[in-house]
């Protein structure tokens, strides 16, 4: 089965689609895909098939999210945690990936044609080396295109990707190309494996499961949560439609408090700066006392600074990432 | 066209504003519907122990400061503690540790407080308190106060016995009261989550600065150990939530990995059993941990 549905939606589908769109739309919707297994079970399947008819599930949500306007989608396909599973069920999972990355590759015109951009967000090292290639190799591929975005969480889980995110700032700081002090929210934001999406305004849960299992935690802290009971091979238009409506419920509060949340982080980074200036006066301020204006120069000095050095270090890190993939992917057309 | 979706958008979004009003108020009157008829039974029961009008009474009490000053309530609070207990002993499961998240506007201290003694009676050891512009926070104090009085109002003079240790968090500044049965009661605010990970990160930064430390050597339990900050409390494994707004604000990004999230309408005139209504629904929950 492909990754991309062609197809128009029916007319009532239709309607209901320019009813919603009416309202404020999310431009990032996350999913966790759960009830594969459970879906086989009830319906005396091999487990296999089950993950096989969650894929196809998936491809269909994507059209469904390409006529609701909807740009982005970041889905967790395997968590670092999935590795417990049987040998089996594990081996299986990733030969699944491995055909449907492939395929990806043979429909490369038509990722083109819809601008689809591709992006696995994890720790790729995990992983058997052929299927490593293979990721590169349709991330390289579809780096370019800039239409619709579909991240894909493999060997992903939250508290890995903030612990890897504090890695790269240590190893920033390693290098010299920050300061500790340099550390914020925005810049921690920023090294995470999403660093290239806005937050997900909405995230959805099939199964019934009403937790986060550590998907997003980081991203998903401001963002619209539903929770369905419908099992993910049997997610439907509608059921999309009403988690969208959800969101549209919630849309006011929740972006009042993001932007509650956004002032005061603006404000956190201005102390911080302060802090920061305050000590270098007093270190080189030969003992007088600075007068209002020479600090407030000395403020926008060390702000210009600051942002300057993150810049530099977000370039070194975005260039070690990128060629990461790029290694990995020359190494497969060696191969 | 465009102008006619927008209106049938308004028309629908008033459509489930209804829908929810309604079901909500079905919800308030089945509830008393259904409390009545139970009081009614206990009445029945009790009244040949002359007792008539107990159960009447014993929801007039709830709000009433005198409770303790009569011997007769003394005993019903125990009756109630007792209860409770056995409560929280039926259900399969009970989280260690609760969390309480507030997505309200008005913030109700007393209901809040309520709450944190019942969920200490059903016999919970950590419970967390969190409203997202941090006013709980602010005034802490307040709300500490407000549960103590609630403690005995609820549980009686012997049950003021079994007492709190409430944290303030960065101050480390241990309020401790009475110590048995040792609940512990926590009040958070925003700072306690996505900014006590930027100081774990910046803590770490400054040992790989003063080259103490490498980059390759941080992992996941190492920033988890820096995050629960010596005191070993485990993460919540339920946290309700009170209010329309269906996110988690800010509440502890960390430590919400597995946390079972129930939503429950207001915090406003929360009763008893919609707390044990959520904790039933959390001990029928089943964790897969990946598998």
């Amino acid at each position: 089965m492909s990754w991309i549905r062609e197809g128009e939606l029916n007319l009532l589908e239709k309607i209901s689609a320019n009813i919603l769109k009416a309202g404020p739309m999310p431009k990032h919707v996350a999913f966790i895909m759960d009830g594969n297994r459970r879906f086989a079970l009830k319906n005396n399947i091999e487990r296999q098939e089950g993950h096989m008819q969650g894929f196809n599930k998936l491809a269909e949500t994507l059209r469904w999210c390409k006529h609701l306007n909807i740009q982005e989608v970041t889905v967790y396909a395997f968590s670092i945690e999935n590795f417990k599973r049987t040998k089996d069920e594990v081996d299986g999972l990733m030969e699944l990936a491995k055909q449907k990355f492939e395929r990806l590759l043979d429909e490369r015109e038509n990722l083109e044609k819809h601008g689809v951009c591709i992006r696995v967000l994890g720790d790729l090292n995990m992983l058997p080396l052929d299927l490593q290639r293979i990721i590169a190799k349709a991330v390289v591929t579809t780096k370019a295109h800039n239409k619709c975005f579909l991240n894909v969480c493999f060997a992903y889980t939250s508290r890995y990707e903030i612990t890897n995110a504090v890695r790269e700032m240590a190893w920033g700081v390693e290098q010299g190309l920050i300061k500790a002090s340099d550390v914020s929210e925005a810049l921690l934001s920023q090294c995470l494996y999403s660093n290239n999406s806005p937050n997900p305004d909405l995230l959805i849960r099939t199964s019934g499961e009403v937790r986060l299992s550590d998907f997003l935690l980081w991203q998903t802290s401001h963002s619209c949560i539903v929770f369905q009971s419908v099992l993910w091979p049997e997610y439907s238009f509608w059921n999309l439609c009403e988690a969208i409506l959800q969101y549209q419920l919630n849309y006011k509060s929740i972006q009042k408090a993001r932007d509650l949340h956004r002032e005061h982080q603006a404000l956190l980074q201005l102390e911080a700066d302060r802090a920061c200036v305050a000590e270098y006066l007093q270190h080189h301020g030969n003992g007088k006392p600075a007068d209002a204006q020479r600090r407030q120069e000395a403020l926008l000095h060390y702000t210009t600074c600051r942002e300057e050095r993150i810049q530099d270090f977000l370039d070194a890190l975005k260039h070690k990432r990128d060629s990461f993939f790029d290694d990995l992917e020359s190494e497969a057309v060696v191969a | 066209m465009a102008l006619l979706y927008g209106l049938l958008w308004r028309f629908l979004l008033l459509l489930v504003h209804v829908n929810r009003a309604l079901v909500s108020w079905l919800r308030v009157r089945l509830r008393s519907w259904k409390g009545r008829l139970w009081e009614r039974a206990v009445a029945a029961l009790l009244l040949p122990l002359a007792l008539a009008g107990f159960p009447d009474q014993q929801k007039k009490l709830n709000r009433n400061p005198d409770a303790n000053a009569n011997p007769v309530t003394g005993k019903r609070t125990a009756n109630r503690r007792s209860r409770w207990l056995s409560d929280g002993r039926s259900l399969e499961k009970l989280p260690v540790h609760i969390g309480l998240l507030v997505a309200e506007e008005e913030l109700s201290y007393t209901d809040i407080a309520n709450l944190v003694v019942w969920c200490m009676a059903v016999g919970i050891s950590y419970v967390s308190v969190y409203d997202h512009h941090g006013i709980f926070r602010k005034n802490n104090s307040r709300m500490l106060e407000e549960i103590v009085r609630q403690q005995q109002d609820l549980l009686g003079v012997e049950g003021s016995k079994c007492n709190v240790e409430f944290l303030t968090n960065g101050t480390d500044e241990h309020q401790r009261h009475v110590v048995s049965c040792r609940p512990t009661v926590k009040v958070l605010s925003p700072e306690d989550g996505k900014q006590s990970i930027v100081q774990a990160a910046q803590q770490i930064c400054r040992s790989v600065e003063n080259k103490e430390r490498s980059s390759q050597d941080i992992s996941v339990s190492m920033l988890d150990i820096l995050l629960r900050e010596s005191k070993n409390i485990p993460d919540p494994e339920l946290v309700v939530k009170f209010g329309p707004v269906d996110s988690t604000l800010g509440f502890l990004p960390w430590h919400i990995r597995l946390t079972e999230f129930i939503s429950l309408p207001s915090h406003r005139n929360v009763s008893y059993e919609d707390l044990l209504g959520a904790l039933q629904q959390y001990g029928t929950c089943q964790q897969r941990l990946g598998q």
